[in-house]
């Protein structure tokens, strides 16, 4: 393990004390969220110092007013209890993060019948612990670190055996973010099998950025936005009734309540990164200045810079896809909007809604909440994914995704399978669906076989996308996740081709692949692959 | 004034549909009857059936309003409008799956006899409410609190509300599937577990036979039986299974109680680009020498040689993806067939669709050895008042 745990506690409030002390004068439950039509902040940001970020994290549970479930990880800042705090760290730092679980077992599941498939009880020699796959309960959690290219074992980014139950004594994560991690968004959320959809729709989220410098974002204000999801359960017949788009927690229900607000410096360009935290909704992002359609000019997707900006109006972001852009400036006394126009998720596929997301409008002299700075205390060593554009695959694969339903009204089966294997739904105990070794590259095409979206996925690397419906994408970019158009119902499947890279031995190990609409992944769309050491 | 007289048109227009329907009735016209599932209003829809040998058609005739609501979706199988299976039938019932009451309309008139009401536990609003008629009794199975209410038949197709039963799989589903032979009432729970209860003395009694299919894979999660027929003489009960390839799961019944299934896979059945075949509804032909099945999410139907004597499953066909699939209707519902005797000669189905509904036509073609479902050219027939259909039957009705 090149990972070394240092009992430093360095973030912006240090010198916390124990951390169940800490929780000790915590009010039970979520702190307040923002109303609607109020300004959109940014979360608050937590720096690693002398290469070390240390975070102590409760993750608690309440229903707020309207009856929407919240999960939320809090941190302690000047006694006040902060909701996901943004966790800015180094290429080559340490990331410590100690998690205290004390979710409620409380009724979090939606209306949808849902599969919940647990880890069979303990049976080894002495107590079951928190790394050995203890039995799945609704207040069970645990963190994935998406998109970070780290070991898949516990105690740093393992989904398959880390089940913290509530109550549990703090537990310990310690992260050396690779040297050569691509600087740009990352983030965390839980990822227990059966219970992520609920966790993640709580609230359950937070990004982490690792820092880099970009000449080009140099001296431009930055914010963190998230887009997450927030459901309860609706009437039987119109489940998505009572789904809602929320920006860095505000909710973003116009016009049934006033829009989200985002001041801009009058004429001047921002610097956005943006994650979509939302467990099901594909955003099809727009920017408007009176009325006019703006131009995004991409940086990043998935944490990794494109070797070129790409300009475009309209940003398609997947469930836990991430982008970071450059926004033009807004005139002085000009308003704009920044919006979802809606996604068409296929025939079959959940509604996902147009929403205003905020509305922009200039102050000249707005404080900038944030001008970036050229923070890296180290330069990211060049040679992850180098070359894979140009190298020959070891192995191609088919994969697929298909459904079967019992009726229109729940009772789906998720598949996520091989091609030429019999469907199954994923149970944290099934073997390996797939198994390759350090240092393979392979082409995987995955289609879709059923009239909705998914969304691709998987632990630990990050992949080249080759193709989309068989057409060669001119300007390959590395992507953790990826849309999978939905199938219309005549002609050949959907799909893409993307190059999977299991060169970096850090990866060896068992980690999953899996649609990231969550409850597609909670339902059984997922599978395991085992990465050999050499 | 004004309203005065839209309120004559409206009568005048709704006395020409019921003597229609009525006049219709007379000349054995055949019928496809909807339950439209509105989410609103919920209303039955009459379809006469037309057209020519190779095209079959229909074409809308009338439809009543159920007063209650629907719930524009459910489970594939459930059969959420039926009648009693002989030439005589004169009542036909539809469930309000949002009010969960059962709606009876005289067959004769057109007229709706009324909304009848189980208890206030008996809930079907979040899959349906399935719908069995022997002589004396109609059954009601509810998806939502996995009860059976047990109602008497009383003269104008009134129903009296008697008692109700908990129904509940071992896997923790929803009643799915059901269908009724003399004293022998056989559910499917969409969970991979059936059951069958005794109803000799009118509310059903579990015969404890509850048990998982032989198709269910329990380890892998997958292949469920859910819609379910019984054979003329109540020797077998036929399930279609909700899974990826065509199966289909036979269970010998002679005993008055469910015997282990034996499962057969549909051969002669090719996945063409169907995204799962999923034979979730099943029906079998009036001969019984064939079983028809409805593939909800691969928009197809298949049909396979059934051998009544053995309860075998052989051969089979299935159709091309039908008109419409995934634009603009999305599942393929219940199936049904337009003949009383022989195989059937024309198939309908349900084509749920998320604004608006369509019912699919199909030829049958069969020499015992080989098949053919070829779909009309007058297929898609629009149910403008669907919100999500689902559940479709034919009068005059099989006689099984």
């Amino acid at each position: 393990m090149r990972v070394t745990l240092r009992a430093v506690v360095i973030t912006i409030a240090f010198c916390i004390p124990p951390l169940i002390n800490a929780w000790a004068g915590t009010p039970p439950g979520c702190p307040s969220r923002p109303l609607p039509g109020t300004p959109v902040n940014n979360p608050l940001d937590l720096y690693s110092q002398n290469g070390v970020l240390t975070v102590d994290l409760l993750i608690q549970n309440s229903v707020d007013v309207e009856g929407f479930p919240h999960v939320c990880y809090i941190y302690t800042y000047q006694g006040q209890p902060i909701e996901a705090p943004t966790l800015r760290v180094n290429p080559g730092d340490t990331l410590n993060i100690n998690l205290t679980n004390a979710l409620q077992s409380m009724d979090l599941k939606s209306s949808k019948k849902k599969v919940v498939h647990m880890h069979l009880p303990h049976q080894g020699p002495g107590p079951a612990d928190d790394c050995s796959g203890n039995e799945v309960l609704p207040s069970s959690t645990n963190i994935h670190f998406h998109g970070l290219n780290i070991p898949p074992v516990c105690h740093q980014d393992d989904v398959i055996n880390t089940v913290i139950e509530s109550g549990d004594p703090a537990f310990h994560y310690s992260i050396q973010i690779p040297a050569n991690e691509p600087p740009g968004l990352y983030w965390i959320h839980p990822h227990v099998h059966g219970n992520t959809t609920d966790q993640v729709n709580g609230g359950a989220s937070a990004a982490l950025i690792v820092e880099g410098s970009n000449p080009i974002t140099q001296g431009l204000n930055e914010r963190v936005i998230v887009i997450r999801e927030q459901d309860k359960p609706g009437p039987p017949n119109d489940p998505d009734a009572n789904v809602q788009l929320t920006i860095n927690f505000e909710p973003a229900i116009y016009p049934d309540r006033p829009a989200p607000t985002i001041t801009l410096q009058s004429g001047v360009q921002e610097f956005w990164r943006l994650l979509n935290a939302s467990s099901k909704q594909f955003l099809s992002l727009q920017l408007t200045y009176a009325q006019t359609l703006q131009n995004f000019e991409v940086l990043s997707i998935d944490g990794v810079q494109l070797q070129t900006p790409i300009f475009t109006n309209t940003l398609n972001i997947p469930p836990a896809g991430r982008m970071e852009f450059i926004i033009p400036g807004l005139r002085s006394g000009q308003t704009g909007q920044f919006l979802t126009v809606g996604y068409n998720t296929g025939p079959v596929g959940d509604a996902n809604n147009p929403a205003l997301l905020a509305k922009l409008s200039t102050s000249a002299d707005l404080h900038a909440q944030k001008h970036l700075e050229l923070k890296a205390k180290t330069q990211p060593k060049p040679g992850r994914f180098s070359g894979l554009a140009s190298m020959a695959p070891n192995t191609t694969r088919s994969l697929y995704f298909s459904e079967q339903n019992i009726g229109t009204t729940g009772g789906t089966q998720f598949y996520l399978t091989v091609a030429g294997r019999q469907p199954r739904l994923f149970h944290m105990d099934d073997p390996p669906a797939i198994v390759t070794h350090v240092g393979a590259v392979e082409d995987w095409t995955i289609e879709n076989h059923s009239g909705e979206v998914h969304a691709f996925h998987i632990h630990q690397i990050h992949f080249l996308v080759l193709a989309i419906n068989g057409a060669p994408v001119p300007n390959p970019d590395l992507q953790d996740t990826i849309i999978v158009p939905p199938w219309l119902g005549s002609g050949p499947y959907t799909s893409v081709t993307v190059r999977m890279d299991f060169r970096d031995p850090e990866i060896a190990g068992t980690f999953v692949y899996h649609c990231h609409i969550l409850d597609h992944e909670d339902g059984g769309m997922m599978a395991k692959i085992e990465v050999d050491p050499n | 004034m004004k309203s005065i007289s839209r309120w004559l048109v409206t009568v005048l227009l709704l006395l020409c549909a019921i003597t229609c329907v009525a006049r219709d009735r007379s000349s054995q016209t055949t019928y496809v009857i909807a339950n439209d599932d509105g989410l609103f209003t919920n209303s039955m829809s009459f379809f006469a059936a037309g057209g020519t040998v190779g095209a079959p058609a229909l074409s809308f005739s009338a439809d009543v309003s159920l007063i209650g609501r629907g719930i524009g979706g459910g489970f594939f199988g459930l059969p959420r409008i039926n009648m009693l299976a002989s030439p005589s039938a004169e009542c036909v019932y539809a469930s309000n799956a949002g009010t969960s009451d059962i709606a009876g309309v005289i067959i004769a008139s057109g007229q709706l006899a009324g909304q009848f009401n189980p208890s206030p536990t008996d809930v079907g609003d979040a899959s349906g409410v399935g719908i069995l008629v022997s002589p004396s009794y109609v059954y009601a199975a509810y998806s939502s609190s996995n009860t059976i209410a047990t109602f008497s038949v009383m003269p104008g197709c009134q129903l009296s509300f008697v008692d109700d039963v908990p129904a509940a799989g071992l896997n923790g589903g929803s009643i799915a599937g059901i269908a009724l032979h003399g004293n022998i009432l056989v559910v499917a729970y969409g969970d991979g577990s059936i059951e069958s209860f005794n109803v000799a003395n009118g509310v059903p009694i579990s015969n404890g036979d509850a048990q998982n299919s032989s198709g269910f894979v329990a380890s892998l999660g997958i292949d469920f039986p859910e819609g379910v027929d019984i054979t003329q003489d109540g020797h077998y009960a036929v399930f279609g299974d909700s899974s990826i390839a065509t199966k289909v799961e036979v269970s010998d019944i002679s005993s008055g109680r469910l015997a282990t299934t034996v499962l057969y896979t549909v051969s002669g059945v090719q996945r063409a680009v169907a995204p799962g075949v999923n034979s979730a509804s099943i029906r079998l032909s009036p001969d019984q020498t064939m079983v028809f099945l409805g593939n909800s999410d691969g928009g197809s139907v298949s049909a396979a040689f059934f051998d009544n004597h053995t309860g075998k499953v052989s051969g089979g066909c299935t159709s091309p993806v039908l008109h419409g699939f995934y634009n603009p209707w999305a599942f393929a519902g219940a199936i049904i067939t337009r003949d009383t005797t022989g195989n059937g000669g024309v198939l309908y189905v349900a084509e749920y669709g998320f604004v608006n509904s369509y019912i699919g036509i199909l030829s049958i073609a069969s020499n015992g050895s080989n098949c053919t479902l070829t779909e009309s050219p007058a297929s898609e027939v629009p149910d403008m008042l669907s919100n999500g259909l689902l559940s479709i039957a034919v009068y005059p009705p099989r006689s099984f």
